[in-house]
């Protein structure tokens, strides 16, 4: 009887509690339906109707995936993916040793080297990408600097390439590794280090093999974080790029705002970026399980 | 096999001194503590040791190769972490192979040799657990294992034992010393705990302020420190200041003040040559001392004094006495034994006697300084106070 009791006591607990967190993560689920999985939703039926000078007829249709599978679009593809694996890596490997001297310093110069990084933050992104127009173009500071030290002797054409494109990618979105790498770099006993040295690792091998996989998740996150915006880049490539390369972001953005509209190659083409990121996220997911697999295998 | 010579060895930190001028031949093979408290310059030293630090002067020498220069990746030298850094990301097995790994020995090598270490440590069949998932004292042997994988000269332990409790400690010092043992190599262990380093030791060094203030085996220490310092640092002791008023062989008479204005004489023997008129300390360790109610027959190489209880500390192996002679408490520890000189149990303010033999009482040439432990400002807690309380109100 007694232990009886106890149980329905113990189920009453229960119950109350979860009632107390459906509560509590109510808006928050709400907030996420509303106006993130109805809008996609919206978007993949778009995606598969017919599309009409200014608006949308509804008669189902799958001309926009044809195009999309026909390769049409495959150059746009192409410059975005390749500008999110370019800005990615240029991230990790100038963002990484900052991270890393900020996490090993004091306290108090950690703070404000923070600080320093999340500074650029408070200026409004535009404002920051039209301050590299004028650095970059033929006449701008960067090239009059050249200029009258003779390091040149005819402007550099950066402003409106790829390579003007990927530096302000990288110049936004460092801030973004940068923070994460810093979080669990802080976290990562540096006399982990000092044992790896005793055991017989030099500088080198210490760091392949203990602070870069302890870092992992910091790579991972701060990885997840460029990647994704910078495959769906827009602004920057429209901002400093030009109209020959255009970006997936771009293309996008025409096929909505240039009449004829068409709403349904707009949605087929994002929501075949959206099924690009998950494989990918998916590819991840098994790399990881694969390592952690095998590993085990090898005792057994 | 090598000796460890340390010469004329020094570090400091932004002009403080952590290790001053360290000269120490540690034998090949031996257990060897550096015992100290805290900021006395002993982990600096080990840290030297393992490459850590870089001297600031003086050599660091095993055998004949000078090592002072060295990265910790060359050195013939492997550490005991003291909260044991296991990579975190490993397993068990990973953790020990790690040397092995970075030095690219064969695989078939690799597995028979992490077997038999994770053999020796008894950890056989935790080889795929990850270091969150074993108890501290299993992390423990398994950074032994991963340490003497790498076949050092010599094994430096850094306070091995502090995150340990008691019981897992006691275990864990008995299977360092087997271990010691099985593989005959070189460890030099860091501790505060004076126990630890009595236990487990062949010769401990006491270090304060950056110096070794005295090395030689565990008994010797205990049994004659060279100075106040090592007196009071290891286990507990009375230190009384006296006069010398006479000298006949080995044996020296001490004129001691008890803080009211009268003396008492202590006699000694010496192991040096003392001055007529010297000021010179006696510690007297408290388990030497006798304690009765009734007064003791006189005899030739005894002591006696008289006092008085003032309180009384029940520590179950023990009792431990504060009695009050004159101005002056001795500290007195005595076993609970039926065969002994009291019948009923001694209670407090009693007037009781102290007697030990002469040659229980060990003279340092030294004075202690004022503010420096001495009998005047003995410890008198708040539990005993609290204890004192209860008997007087007869709970």
């Amino acid at each position: 009887m007694e232990s009886l009791r106890s149980r329905n006591l113990e189920a009453a607990n229960l119950r109350r509690q979860n009632l107390a967190s459906h509560i509590l993560t109510a808006p928050a689920l709400l907030w996420l339906l509303l106006f993130f999985l109805v809008p996609y939703l919206i978007v993949l039926i778009y995606s598969f109707l017919t599309p009409d000078i200014y608006d949308i007829r509804f008669i189902f249709s799958l001309e926009a995936y044809r195009q999309v599978s026909a390769g049409t679009y495959l150059k746009p593809f192409f410059l975005s993916f390749r500008l999110a694996v370019f800005t990615t890596l240029a991230c990790l490997v100038l963002g990484f040793p900052v991270a890393y001297l900020i996490a090993r310093a004091r306290e108090r110069v950690q703070n404000t080297l923070l600080v320093m990084i999340i500074i650029p933050f408070w200026t409004n992104l535009i404002i920051r990408i039209f301050s590299w127009r004028i650095f970059l173009a033929s006449e701008g500071v960067l090239n009059d600097v050249l200029l009258r030290l003779h390091l040149i002797c005819s402007p550099l054409e950066i402003m409106r390439t790829d390579f003007a494109v990927i530096l302000v990618m990288v110049y936004v979105y460092l801030p973004y590794m940068i923070l994460p790498l810093y979080s669990v770099l802080q976290k990562l006993d540096f006399t982990l280090l000092h044992a790896a040295m005793d055991l017989g690792a030099n500088e080198v091998k210490a760091f392949f093999r203990i602070t870069l996989p302890l870092a992992m998740e910091g790579i991972f996150a701060g990885s997840l974080l460029v990647f994704i915006p910078a495959l769906g880049a827009y602004l920057i490539p429209q901002l400093v790029g030009n109209q020959q390369s255009l970006y997936v972001g771009q293309v996008i953005t025409y096929k909505i705002k240039n009449i004829p509209r068409n709403w349904p190659m707009a949605s087929a083409l994002s929501f075949t970026l959206l099924l690009l990121v998950a494989l990918l996220l998916f590819l991840m997911y098994l790399a990881w399980r694969r390592r952690v697999l095998t590993k085990r295998g090898e005792y057994e | 096999m090598a000796d460890i010579r340390l010469e004329n060895l020094s570090k400091d930190f932004d002009g403080f001194l952590a290790v001053d001028d360290v000269n120490l031949t540690i034998r090949s093979g031996e257990l060897f503590s550096f015992l100290g408290p805290s900021g006395c310059g002993k982990t600096t030293l080990l840290r030297m040791i393992a490459g850590f630090e870089i001297p600031r002067g003086g050599r660091i020498m095993i055998g004949d190769q000078d090592i002072s220069e060295l990265p910790p990746y060359k050195r013939p030298v492997n550490t005991i972490f003291q909260n044991y850094s296991l990579f975190p990301h490993m397993t068990v097995y990973d953790n020990v192979a790690f040397a092995l790994r970075i030095r690219k020995s064969p695989k078939s090598q690799i597995r028979d040799q992490v077997r038999n270490m994770l053999a020796l440590v008894k950890m056989g069949d935790q080889a795929q657990k990850y270091p969150a998932q074993i108890s501290g004292g299993q992390k423990q042997r398994i950074a032994i294992a991963r340490a003497l994988i790498n076949n050092p000269k010599v094994l430096l332990l850094d306070e091995p034992l502090a995150a340990l409790d008691l019981k897992l400690r006691q275990h864990m010092l008995i299977e360092l010393m087997n271990i010691h043992d099985a593989v005959g190599i070189t460890f030099i262990y860091v501790t505060h705990d004076q126990g630890e380093a009595m236990s487990i030791s062949d010769r401990v060094a006491v270090m304060e302020n950056g110096r070794i203030v005295q090395h030689g085996p565990p008994d010797d220490i205990y049994e004659r420190p060279a100075s106040i310092f090592s007196a009071y640092f290891i286990g507990e002791t009375n230190l009384i200041t006296g006069e010398v008023m006479g000298i006949e062989d080995e044996y020296v008479q001490l004129r001691c003040p008890m803080g009211n204005g009268e003396f008492f004489e202590i006699d000694s023997t010496v192991h040096f040559a003392p001055t007529l008129g010297r000021q010179l300390t006696v510690s007297l360790r408290p388990e030497k001392i006798a304690i009765s109610r009734s007064k003791p027959r006189a005899q030739e190489d005894f002591n006696i004094l008289r006092g008085t209880i003032e309180d009384i500390l029940y520590l179950g192996t023990h009792t431990q006495y504060i009695v009050k002679v004159g101005e002056l408490r001795f500290r007195v520890f005595s076993q609970h034994k039926r065969v002994y000189f009291d019948e009923k149990a001694l209670d407090w303010e009693e007037p009781v006697w102290l007697f030990w033999h002469d040659t229980d009482s060990w003279l340092i040439d030294e004075v202690p300084e004022s503010g420096s432990p001495s009998l005047s400002h003995d410890v008198t807690n708040v539990y005993q106070r609290w204890v004192k309380r209860q008997q007087s109100n007869g709970i």
